[in-house]
């Protein structure tokens, strides 16, 4: 399950682990430029958590279940992306235009087979059904096709480019840039269209939502699928700079929980801020403490949250 | 508890009857069973039942669901093994070392995640697990990262002059593993019926009408966890000698603490025989799939062609899909029976003797 | 010697205050009245003092003992207990095993609680359901569970907090007259209820509450024909 640990020099597997800071190790010295450097590369990847926060806050928003096959979602993204540029060389950027409409269709199904049956269960055991789903989900992937490690490299896969002596690896660039426009897409629907605004006030206050005529049963299976979808994208997104296999989504489970929590769980707005400040975290934290630690960090700065401010950044502590 | 009690109640001979006959039985299985495949299935299902018993005290009767549980197993397998590899320091003292140090681990851990309502409290669980994973990994020194401990030999056991056992066999651990279950039975049992036992259930059910009923709660589910920490960590000590190897993604994984989830959901959170029946389920069953014993038997029985391309498949990869069956089995249960086994029969029983009543 | 002092007590949530500047007494044996529109401050008041949250500013005195920031756990132990206006019952457990919960705040023998708990199962009425699963349960007896299991804690006082809510008419009697039977034991008693006429019936003195303010203190007489009072029964919310 461990990435094989890389020979020095900047090789393509050198990218794969851990793209943001061995970039900078090799590429440049001066402390200063280090720690930008790995700040950039922080709200890049950020950017791709942030999706994934937003993913899993809106699920618990509209139905307060905390969907611990959410890094799973991700992974099926990955393996999607993968087999359409694989077998009809669409290139991974392109293709989420099918990946976010395959994802959100998923989602909705699961919800509505699987999830719909236990929203009146006790919280335990609504986590504990995420948790089987998310089984399912990586060890059929694992069946049907092995556990070996895959790669998607595109042409432009290890390229960089130069901003003011910053080394900015291209494949994140794209991923952030096209992580601002759906996160902007993502806005104006949760905030302009009717169906958006209905999915926040379900969020907010399932009851009164009900009360004010609002099916919520919709609005669960259009939450459901709006996460899948997200988390599905940023697998796709990040894809061709990450090692594709199928247990690849128990670390972003994880990552995405200390995402929300930090934001505050139902705060779309929190998950933004949390995903931009979980990647640099990670990013900084691993260059200074190695990058066999970066998870732990990640980890211990959940506890911290939990325990100081469990409503987050910007949450409201409705429990 | 007492309702199910009462169930039991009018047939009290019986139940107490059949469990001394199957310790009895246990006791002799080994002089009359010679395969060794046999008694390696049922060290598994103990080591199973123990970790099972020890998560019931804390999730099953407190309702403190902690996903992370393979901490406390690493722990102990860790420290009795590091302690017998590297300082030649005897299991027998070691696993109470272990025991110690996972009992200190856990009450620091508890004093900071009790304050952790449900989901939330499973997250940070969780979290302290994976945290202690990924330690497990950097701190090569002390635990040899990835690589795991292979543990070389285990002395002999010796009283006096005697050698009691040089566990060469599988006996010696079979026994252990045995009469660990039984304690850990006994004291569950115990525990069920005390003081504690009554304040560990009314946290589970609504904590906040505990605490005003005078149960200081943290105190309480500190007690609980100790309980839960004691048995797991064992377990792990003797999973440890027995397989002769750890390291930190067997016996500090997520997988391992799902799984110990499972085994008391599958039998029926909150009872005694809940862990037992689930490890019963799981612990076979996943060794069938393992061992290619299933995708033998699929194509033994004509219905797949061993030459076809699915029964190809069968054999290659059905030994892998273990875990995909938990997760299955897990989904299901969750959906259709969510007391488990043991709460499902428990209902039907509940049902009779409510219409009995009227 | 009063039971229970509340000292010019204020309870503040960020910017509103719940309760400000209270102060009343109460004396061994007596039944008070709690009452007050929805909102003027009861339900907060009973939690300050039964430690689910420390006053903002006063003080509270139960038998000379300061009890501002004690835990829950510690003011049960004390001798003060209290029953929620939204009924909790341990749903998994038995009648029994719910009062006994209660009981084993004063013995850590299962036999002695058992004893106590059957004592208090048949003050309220409940022998019938001895062996019943709490969540099996309709309203009304959870209630009297709910008040056996508190008297298991062998109270001084007990407060009660709309303990006959959502109850139809010939519960509630049933109710009032446990609370003349628990005040018959030389249990000191503080009551919220919206039901005017029992709170007419059982207390020996009534203090009123609006807007989180004390706004009437007296015997039930002297409430009744109190404007001030009336006025905001029916006028303003």
């Amino acid at each position: 399950m461990v990435p094989p640990s890389h020979p020095h020099g900047l090789t393509r597997f050198h990218v794969r682990e851990c793209p943001i800071h061995d970039l900078l190790l090799i590429k440049y010295r001066g402390i200063m430029s280090v720690f930008f450097q790995s700040m950039i590369s922080g709200i890049l990847i950020g950017g791709v958590y942030a999706l994934i926060g937003i993913g899993l806050t809106i699920i618990f928003g509209v139905m307060r279940i905390i969907n611990f096959a959410h890094g799973d979602l991700l992974m099926i993204g990955m393996y999607m992306t993968y087999f359409l540029f694989a077998l009809f060389h669409i290139d991974p950027f392109v293709s989420i235009i099918v990946t976010i409409p395959l994802m959100f269709l998923f989602g909705a199904f699961l919800q509505k087979v699987f999830i719909n049956r236990v929203l009146g269960a006790l919280p335990q055991n609504q986590i504990l059904l995420t948790i089987g789903m998310g089984l399912v989900m990586s060890n059929a992937i694992m069946l049907a096709f092995t556990s070996d490690y895959k790669i998607l490299s595109t042409t432009y896969s290890s390229a960089s480019f130069n901003i003011f002596g910053i080394s900015i690896s291209s494949p994140l660039l794209i991923s952030f840039a096209i992580t601002i426009a759906i996160t902007v897409a993502l806005y104006w629907f949760l905030y302009r269209t009717d169906t958006g605004q209905a999915v926040r006030a379900t969020a907010q206050d399932r009851e009164a939502a009900q009360l004010m005529g609002i099916n919520v049963k919709r609005m669960s299976i259009i939450a459901f699928g709006l996460g899948a979808s997200l988390a599905g994208t940023a697998g796709a997104l990040i894809s061709p700079t990450y090692y594709i296999f199928p247990q690849v989504g128990s670390v972003f489970t994880l990552k995405a929980f200390v995402i929300t929590v930090l934001g505050g769980m139902g705060s779309i707005v929190g998950a933004t801020l949390g995903g931009v400040i979980i990647g640099i975290a990670e990013s900084v934290g691993g260059v200074y403490f190695g990058s066999g630690w970066k998870d732990v960090i990640v980890f211990i700065l959940f506890l911290l949250v939990l325990l100081f401010k469990p409503s987050g950044l910007l949450g409201t502590s409705k429990d | 508890m007492r309702s199910f009690m009462h169930n039991m109640r009018g047939m009290s001979t019986l139940p107490v009857l059949l469990t001394v006959v199957a310790v009895v039985a246990l006791f002799l299985i080994p002089n009359f069973v010679e395969s060794t495949y046999a008694l390696h299935i049922m060290i598994l299902i103990f080591i199973s039942v123990i970790m099972g018993l020890g998560w019931n005290i804390l999730g099953g009767y407190t309702g403190q669901y902690s996903v992370g549980h393979a901490a406390y197993f690493g722990v102990g397998a860790y420290t009795t093994i590091i302690l017998m590899q590297y300082r030649h320091i005897a299991p027998w003292y070691g696993v109470w070392a272990g025991i110690v140090v996972a009992v200190a681990i856990g009450l620091i851990i508890g004093s900071i995640c009790f304050r952790l309502r449900g989901p939330y409290f499973v997250l940070a669980s969780i979290a302290v697990a994976e945290i202690f994973r990924v330690t497990a990994l950097n701190l090569k020194n002390l635990t040899n990262g990835a690589e795991g401990i292979l543990i070389t030999d285990i002395p002999p056991f010796k009283i006096g002059d005697v050698v009691i056992t040089d566990f060469m066999s599988k006996v010696p651990f079979y026994y252990i593993g045995l009469v660990t279950l039984i304690i850990a039975i006994i004291v569950t049992w115990l525990l069920q019926n005390s003081k504690l036992g009554y304040y560990f259930q009314a946290i589970r059910e609504d904590q906040d009408a505990a605490h005003s009923l005078g149960i200081n709660l943290t105190f309480y589910k500190n007690v609980a966890l100790s309980f839960s920490v004691v048995f797991t960590s064992l377990a792990g000590s003797i999973y440890g000698l027995y397989v002769g190897f750890i390291d930190p993604s067997t016996v500090l994984a997520l997988d391992l603490s799902v799984q110990i989830v499972m085994i008391c959901i599958i039998g029926g959170i909150g009872t005694i025989f809940g862990p037992v029946i689930g490890a019963v389920v799981l612990v076979p069953f996943s060794e069938a799939l393992r061992s290619n014993m299933i995708a033998q038997a699929v194509i033994d029985s004509g219905l797949v062609n061993e030459n076809s391309g699915f029964g190809f498949f069968l054999k290659e990869q059905l030994s892998h899909a273990h875990v995909l069956v938990y997760g299955i089995l897990l989904v299901v249960v969750i959906l259709y029976m969510p007391d488990g086994i043991l709460g499902f029969i428990r209902k039907k029983l509940l049902a009779k003797r409510r219409k009995e009543a009227i | 010697m009063a039971i229970l002092e509340i000292k010019h007590v204020s309870k503040f949530f960020g910017g509103l205050s719940a309760n400000s500047d209270v102060s009343f007494e109460m004396v061994p044996g007596m039944v008070m009245g709690l009452i007050g529109p929805n909102g003027a401050g009861k339900t907060t008041l009973f939690n300050c003092i039964t430690g689910y949250y420390p006053p903002s500013r006063g003080e509270i005195l139960f038998d000379g003992h300061r009890m501002n920031g004690l835990h829950p756990d510690a003011v049960c132990k004390l001798g003060m207990a209290r029953t929620w206006q939204k009924v909790r019952p341990l749903a998994k457990m038995s009648v029994v095993d719910n009062v006994m919960v209660g009981a084993l705040c004063r013995t850590n023998s299962l036999k002695k609680a058992r004893v106590v708990a059957m004592e208090k199962i048949h003050v309220v009425g409940l022998e019938n359901r001895v062996n019943f699963l709490a969540g099996s349960l309709p309203i009304g007896e959870r209630k009297k569970l709910e008040v056996a299991r508190v008297l298991a804690t062998l109270p001084k006082l007990l407060l009660l907090d709309e303990v006959m809510g959502g109850l139809n008419p010939a519960e509630s009697e049933e109710i009032i007259q446990l609370i003349l039977d628990i005040k018959n034991l030389g249990i000191t008693q503080m009551v919220i209820e919206h039901d005017m006429k029992a709170i007419m019936r059982i207390s020996d003195r009534i203090v009123v509450l609006n807007s989180g303010e004390k706004l009437a203190e007296g015997n039930p007489q002297e409430i009744v024909s109190n404007k001030a009072v009336v006025d905001a029964y029916l006028g303003g919310e």
